[in-house]
């Protein structure tokens, strides 16, 4: 058959039609993965603009912008956003867009549940979103301590909506840590043995065994919390046999994992882009392969060292004081890894190589203030200080949004066909970087002559006000080369100089695919050879009796999950809408538990459920593809 | 050839030409451990807290200990019925999809026999306790019902399974779903026996030291 018609064959195969049904129906990772970015840069600008509306309160002293209560919700929600909505699915949303083509498959493993986790995601953010519309944000502080948070000194709704979406939320990040887990154990193309695994593989890979396990814990907390409040149960309560810490214990369980789940898939990406601009492999692969694998998997035990001020045995506080440094060991090894490479490699000064060595020095700096922070008198002194605040954006900026802003430049081509402007590209760095530093920086000196975090103002005369009015001029800078790289997608996206294939000259498979894919991302699906498939000379598309071409449904291979030897084909669902209407009815009826709709909130879990059925029901023959 | 073609030696791909690997059935089992994966860390997570909320209280569970019969008796049902849907699976395996959907219908009826019974456990517990007495009854409360809520979806996973027009080997997902739900059934049995151990067994313990 010729090469033209098996295309052919596959488009019809694969496309989502181009309807309003298919914008709503479709299961295309590609689709799902820019919608999951493009949705979290969305929050994002949310969250940044409450940031904007803090600095400016604090900008001066005694400044009355916003009341006490507003203060508080705004810089609540900038953090829930943040963390949650924007941090992670983020890194989900790359992760959606090139895993499946990096490893050599055409989708992920299950793509029903992949557009449901979507929607998942940006529902769950409406409902939080929906609080501050009722003027009842919740006001806690993201990591919302009791008792604080119990009914009686949060008696609005804000709360039981932060309980009810991240709840929401919980389910949305479990689906996507399954199908990334199923992805990659199981759809690896022929010969890409785990020693091949590209890292940022590695890193997701981690994160999603972490969600899995860390993520009830946050679950049984927001439930706890929600009983609390409005079903007159005593977890929290002390008066009757509750603990507050209970709360602590549990969030904490989750949170620390959290921080490296909204990390290393960001370290992947640096080391994907750091070897490409350095023009050699990365030094010491399997260092930093075991080293991601360790770091999520000490990140379980030493989520204590958050509540080293809340007082506990000797014993045990050194016993997370020390997981705290171990940790940092690890990141280390990732860090020496990049500055290895560096220095061997023969630098290609990209944007995203800008972003990349950016993020690379604001995390040193960010991961030495970390162990202040793991050294247990030091941290008694910095404690609710804006030392804190300085430290969880160094590490957060330099651990996340610097890598997602570097990949945004790397493979922002192979999702759009076009380059973004590179000058333009290096002048947002230079803005972002210089503003960060300035907006953040401070704020270590500021933590240690005193100021608290989560005030809604100062007096004058503390010698704390030119530094506050310099942060807060540092923020509108930050802004402002935040805003030039959206400027920049906006016009690189009509007018951008045309991309090719593999406008990097990088090594992974996705650099195969044409820019932007087609559906079905690959006419014959790859097999691998090396660690760097498209820089060793194997021949990809050696497949002359077109016995990898799997035309003739949806279909992708399935191989073994450490030799990624190949056993059988899989077939692969078609669009439907059951993943958004179940979705719908999700929210529903958790909405209506924020009221305590009772009716609405059994009916709405029935119709979820005559959704579940549906969706696992058999097609009929005439639907089916293989 | 494949190996002339290509300078660098590709994986080999083991197969005939023109025939096919087999069909990919197992997808959906493995997102059923992972499913089991992460709600049994939310029993873990809930089973934590309750041992967390009993450390250093002298006056935990001891007034009222739960009473020990119901709960028992449940387990007995559902360990039973753990067995019962294996012979059903089992038969499925020969081909026997009349005795498998018998099996299934059975397992079916045990499970609504333990949702009942627990109704009858609560009724009798809530004389002495209720949710909002103390600590120790919210997580009492809320262990039991959790699990009862994993009866009840596992529940309707069989249902689900004894509704299928068709049991024979099929090309078309669900695949095996008779396995996938069973793994979930199975799952949610085994958390019992823990809920059995710890909330009803441990204070009986403490309290009358046999
Ligand atoms: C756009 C630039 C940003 C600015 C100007 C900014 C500014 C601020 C400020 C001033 C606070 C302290 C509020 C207070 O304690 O009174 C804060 C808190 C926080 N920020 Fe940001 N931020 C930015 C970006 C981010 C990003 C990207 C993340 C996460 C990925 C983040 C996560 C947080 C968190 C978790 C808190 C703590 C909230 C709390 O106290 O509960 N921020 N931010």
């Amino acid at each position: 058959m010729s090469a033209t018609a098996v295309a052919q064959r596959l488009k019809t195969e694969w496309e989502t039609p181009k309807s309003l049904w298919g914008k709503f129906a479709t299961v295309d990772h590609k689709e799902i993965g820019i919608r999951y970015i493009v949705t979290a840069l969305v929050f994002m600008c949310i969250g940044g603009i409450e940031a904007l509306i803090v600095r400016v309160q604090l900008a001066r002293p005694d400044a009355a912008l916003v009341s006490p209560e507003v203060y508080d919700q705004l810089f609540t929600m900038h953090g829930i956003t943040m963390i949650f909505w924007y941090a992670q699915p983020i890194l989900s949303g790359f992760a959606i867009y090139v895993i499946p083509m990096m490893i050599g498959a055409r989708d992920m493993a299950l793509p029903r549940l992949n557009a449901f986790t979507y929607w998942a995601f940006l529902l769950s953010g409406i409902l939080v979103y929906i609080a501050p519309c009722m003027g009842q944000a919740p006001h806690a502080g993201w990591f919302a301590y009791v008792p604080y948070t119990l009914y009686q000194y949060s008696p609005s709704h804000g709360m039981d909506f932060y309980a009810m979406s991240l709840i929401l939320f919980t389910i949305s990040m479990t689906g996507g840590a399954v199908n990334f887990i199923l992805t990659i154990m199981r759809q690896r193309a022929p010969g890409m043995s785990i020693n091949r695994m590209p890292l940022f593989v590695y890193s997701t890979f981690t994160i999603s065994w972490v969600s899995i396990f860390a993520m009830p814990a946050l679950t049984a907390a927001c439930v706890f919390l929600e009983l609390d409040r409005r079903w007159g149960t005593h977890f929290y309560t002390i008066a009757h046999g509750g603990s507050a810490i209970l709360w602590q214990q549990l969030f904490w369980f989750f949170g620390h994992p959290w921080v490296y789940i909204i990390f290393l898939p960001a370290t992947g990406m640096l080391s994907m882009i750091i070897p490409i601009f350095s023009r050699r492999p990365i030094v010491g692969y399997p260092w930093v392969a075991v080293s991601t694998i360790l770091t999520g998997a000490v990140g379980f035990s030493v989520w204590m060292h958050h509540m080293f001020t809340v007082g506990m045995s000797d014993m045990s506080m050194s016993f997370f004081s020390a997981g705290s440094m171990m940790i940092s060991i690890f990141t280390t090894v990732q860090i020496f890894a990049w500055v290895a490479t560096l220095w061997k490699g023969r630098l290609v000064m990209t944007t995203a190589m800008h972003y990349a060595l950016g993020s690379i020095a604001v995390l040193i700096v960010g991961g030495l203030n970390g162990v202040v922070t793991g050294i247990i008198p030091l941290d008694w002194q910095a404690h609710n200080t804006y030392f804190v605040v300085s430290h969880i954006h160094y590490v957060l900026i330099g651990g996340n949004m610097f890598p997602v802003f570097a990949a945004l430049f790397y493979w922002f081509p192979k999702m759009t066909g076009k380059m973004l402007n590179e000058s333009l590209g290096k002048w947002s760095f230079w803005i972002c970087f210089v503003g960060f530093n300035v907006a953040f920086f401070p704020m270590q000196i500021l933590g240690f002559i005193g100021m608290p975090r989560r005030v809604y103002t100062y007096p004058a005369g503390l010698g704390w006000s030119s530094m506050n009015m310099l942060e807060t001029a540092g923020a509108f800078v930050l802004g402002i080369g935040i805003l030039l790289i959206f400027i920049n997608v906006f016009i690189s996206r009509r007018r951008g100089r045309i991309a090719g294939r593999n406008p990097w000259n990088a090594d992974t498979l996705e650099w195969a695919t044409d820019s932007p894919p087609e559906a079905y991302a690959f006419v014959h699906l790859p097999t691998v050879a090396s660690r760097h498939p498209l820089w060793d000379d194997h021949d990809e598309e050696a497949d002359p009796s077109d016995e990898r071409t799997l035309d003739d449904g949806r279909l992708t291979l399935v191989s073994t999950w450490l030799d990624a030897e190949p056993y059988a084909v899989a077939s692969m669902p078609k669009e439907t809408l059951v993943p958004l209407l179940a979705c719908l009815t999700l929210f529903g009826f958790f909405l209506a538990l924020v009221f305590q709709l009772m009716w609405l909130v059994l009916g709405c879990f029935l119709v979820t459920l005559s959704f579940a059925f549906y969706w696992l029901w058999p097609r009929p023959e005439a639907e089916e593809g293989a | 050839m494949m190996a002339a073609a290509a300078p660098v030696q590709a994986t080999r791909l083991p197969r005939q030409p023109g025939t096919r690997y087999p069909l990919d059935k197992s997808r959906g089992e493995w997102a059923m451990w992972l499913t089991i994966a992460t709600e049994g860390s939310l029993f873990v997570c809930l089973f934590a807290s309750y041992f967390y909320l009993a450390n250093n209280k002298n006056r935990w569970a001891i007034d009222h200990p739960p009473k020990l019969h119901y709960a028992l008796i449940m387990l007995a049902v559902l360990l039973s019925s753990s067995f019962v849907l294996h012979w059903g699976e089992s038969q499925l395996k020969k081909q026997r999809y009349v005795a498998a959907r018998v099996g299934l219908g059975i397992t079916i009826l045990m499970g609504l026999g333990f949702l009942a019974l627990s109704a009858f456990e609560y009724m009798e517990h809530w004389k002495d306790l209720t949710p909002d007495s103390n600590s120790y009854g919210s997580i009492f409360y809320t262990i039991v019902s959790f699990h009862a809520a994993h009866v009840i979806m596992g529940l309707l996973m069989l249902s689900y399974t004894l509704t299928l027009p068709r049991y024979s080997p099929t090309s078309r997902s669900p695949y095996r779903p008779y396995h996938v739900a069973g793994l979930y059934w199975h799952f949610v049995d085994i958390v019992w026996v823990f809920v059995v151990a710890f909330l009803y067994v441990m204070p009986n313990v403490r309290v009358y030291g046999f």
